[in-house]
């Protein structure tokens, strides 16, 4: 026997769904298109973005990271407790990293963030470095960056 | 006898509040909970264990998100454990969905490393799922016969419409992206990730002919998005447009890069498939042993509600001998081992929840260090393919067929106390599936 009771959609619950349907395809049409082109409909520009259905677009960049601290000319030293900060991470032996869905402004944000947080919470008269090697798929103008944070005494 | 059209529902542009057979919804459904299951929420609650124990985070991508406290991280990872199973045994399931979707958005906002393109596809297909109203749970998909369940077309035609955005946009980014188009620069890039032995020559194979055919394979790519984002909205492409998509999504599982997503696309290629029809007819006497016990086996595994069981006295002499039959929706016969391995054809979900379970499973297993158990899913797959080679099936049908046939019969004798090793209730012919000519 054929169950249809309840199935059958019908008065307000109709224009609801109809409304739900206009709103997800408008947003699935929309949204991919604008992230990947821009907003400006006479200059679109493309771009890697998230959200926009780009499987496999580019190579997907590696770095190494090494975050350490130092004194003056001094040796690397490990930053106390980097665990606490970001699980995961160690100090000061480089980590290999992939910026699969990052741009590299992303991955200097993160990192610039990251040195400014422990020189601001640790006032040790310490320089704190992020230093970021591109191994491999990198197309920006620079193979490594150094990020400081000089922390106050 | 006519032959039957392979996609449903019949009208895709318009009907679009008809009611359908619920159980493509379901069955989908079940597919992505324990895709989610094993995949999904172990890796979300990961992400969210190490951002709650993380004193250090970047901005959310909207300001307005809340920042996840650790009392908050624990409440969300029980929460989606919780909705996982309940989706998973139909229990709330629109509920469970949603909320599934929005905590995995919600995480993923929280730092562009948790985002993942496959992540980002579950989540979409969670957000259908909330909207289906089939009201089939995992226990009446499994445990009863009825094919009754209607449900409003809407949802399953927005998963339809979904793949095919999926698949336009994956086009149109690979035409304009530098590293593909006429170059395949990404291609002849890509860094294949390792699987099992099995797979270790392939990829190796893979990998040096990347280089090689980059930007021929990489036109190859795009025109074959691009149809098949048009085959999932026009009816007459639609059947070699599914047989595309399934070989095009293994083949990035298999050979380039394993993840959900290509096991997320075959689930949701359900949606084309059909269901409720009783299309595929099994020859069937209650008062034969071997009969009741290949229908406790498969009734359970029916869950697009696709096979009827016929009388016997409409059966052709092959099921009058014990064997295995099938009359497939074209009128064709089936019988003993060419009946058996069509069974995952006539009863897709189970046999793609396998390969799922064998995928995830296999890879659980292999990371531990317990072996190559990635190959599970490839051997499988591997092994049903070549049941279709003409030459060996006429070598391995007989054996093949024996051995499961002889499992399946002992199977249905302890499954089921009235239907006795001592033929208590046996049928009128000999005990046990006899083997048919497998080049049948």
């Amino acid at each position: 026997m054929v169950d249809t009771a309840g199935s059958r959609v019908q008065g307000w619950r109709r224009y609801a769904a109809l409304a739900f349907i206009g709103a997800w395809l408008g947003v699935q049409l929309a949204v991919p298109l604008v992230q990947k082109l821009g907003v400006d409909p006479f200059a679109p520009r493309y771009r890697y973005a998230r959200y926009s259905w780009a499987m496999f677009s580019r190579p997907v960049p590696r770095f190494e990271v090494s975050i350490f601290r130092t004194r003056g000319a001094g040796e690397r030293e490990p930053v106390p407790g980097i665990e606490r900060y970001v699980r995961g991470y160690r100090s000061p032996a480089p980590m290999p990293m992939i910026a699969i869905y990052s741009s590299d402004e992303e991955v200097l944000d993160r990192f610039t963030r990251l040195v400014s947080t422990l020189a601001r919470e640790r006032h040790d008269g310490y320089a704190y470095v992020a230093s970021i090697r591109w191994t491999a798929k990198h197309s920006g103008a620079s193979d490594s960056v150094e990020i400081r944070a000089d922390a106050a005494p | 006898m006519p032959r039957p059209r392979l996609t449903a529902p019949e009208r895709f542009w318009s009907g679009w509040f008809d009611v359908v057979p619920a159980y493509r919804l379901a069955t989908l459904r079940v597919l992505l909970a324990v895709i989610t299951l094993v995949f999904h929420v172990p890796k979300f609650n990961r992400m969210i264990a190490d951002y709650t124990a993380s004193s250090f985070h970047v901005p959310p991508a909207f300001s307005w998100i809340p920042v996840l406290s650790p009392a908050g991280g624990m409440a969300l990872m029980l929460a989606q454990d919780v909705a996982a199973w309940g989706l998973l045994l139909g229990w709330a399931p629109r509920l469970c969905a949603w909320l599934l979707a929005g905590a995995g958005f919600y995480v993923m906002s929280l730092d562009p490393e948790f985002f993942a393109h496959n992540a980002h596809f579950h989540l979409t297909l969670l957000a259908l799922i909330g909207c289906s109203a089939d009201r089939v749970s995992l226990r009446r998909l499994l445990a009863e016969d009825d094919a009754g369940s209607r449900c409003p077309a809407w949802p399953e035609r927005l998963v339809g419409i979904q793949l095919a955005i999926v698949f336009f946009y994956a086009a149109v980014d690979k035409i304009l992206s530098p590293y593909w188009g006429l170059s395949g620069a990404s291609l002849a890039a890509q860094h294949l990730s390792t699987r099992g032995p099995a797979f270790d020559r392939l990829q190796r194979m893979n990998e040096a002919a990347l280089p090689v055919l980059a930007g021929a394979l990489s036109v190859v790519t795009i025109v074959l998005e691009g149809f098949v984002a048009a085959a999932f909205l026009i009816r007459a492409l639609r059947p070699i447009g599914i047989v595309v998509t399934a070989l095009f999504v293994l083949y990035l599982e298999f050979v380039l890069k394993p993840g959900a997503f290509a096991w997320d696309v075959l689930a949701a290629l359900l949606v084309f498939v059909p269901a409720g029809d009783r299309a595929w007819q099994v020859a069937y006497d209650p008062a034969c042993r071997t009969c009741r016990g290949n229908r406790a086996l498969l009734s359970p595994l029916d869950w697009l509600r696709r096979l009827r069981w016929t009388p016997m006295e409409d059966a052709t002499s092959s099921a009058a001998r014990g064997e295995l039959e099938l009359v497939s929706p074209w009128g064709r016969v089936r019988s003993g081992f060419d009946a058996l391995r069509v069974l995952p054809i006539a009863l897709p979900g189970p046999f793609l929840l396998a390969l799922i379970v064998a995928r995830f499973g296999g890879g659980f297993l292999a990371a531990r260090g317990y072996g190559a158990w990635d190959d599970l899913p490839f051997l499988m797959l591997l092994g049903w393919l070549t049941l279709w080679v003409p030459g060996l099936a006429r070598v391995l049908g007989q054996p093949i067929y024996t051995t499961v046939s002889r499992a399946w019969d002992n199977w249905a004798t302890a499954a089921r106390p009235g239907g006795g090793a001592d033929g208590s209730v046996r049928c009128s012919h000999t005990r046990g599936i006899r083997v048919g000519d497998a080049s049948a």
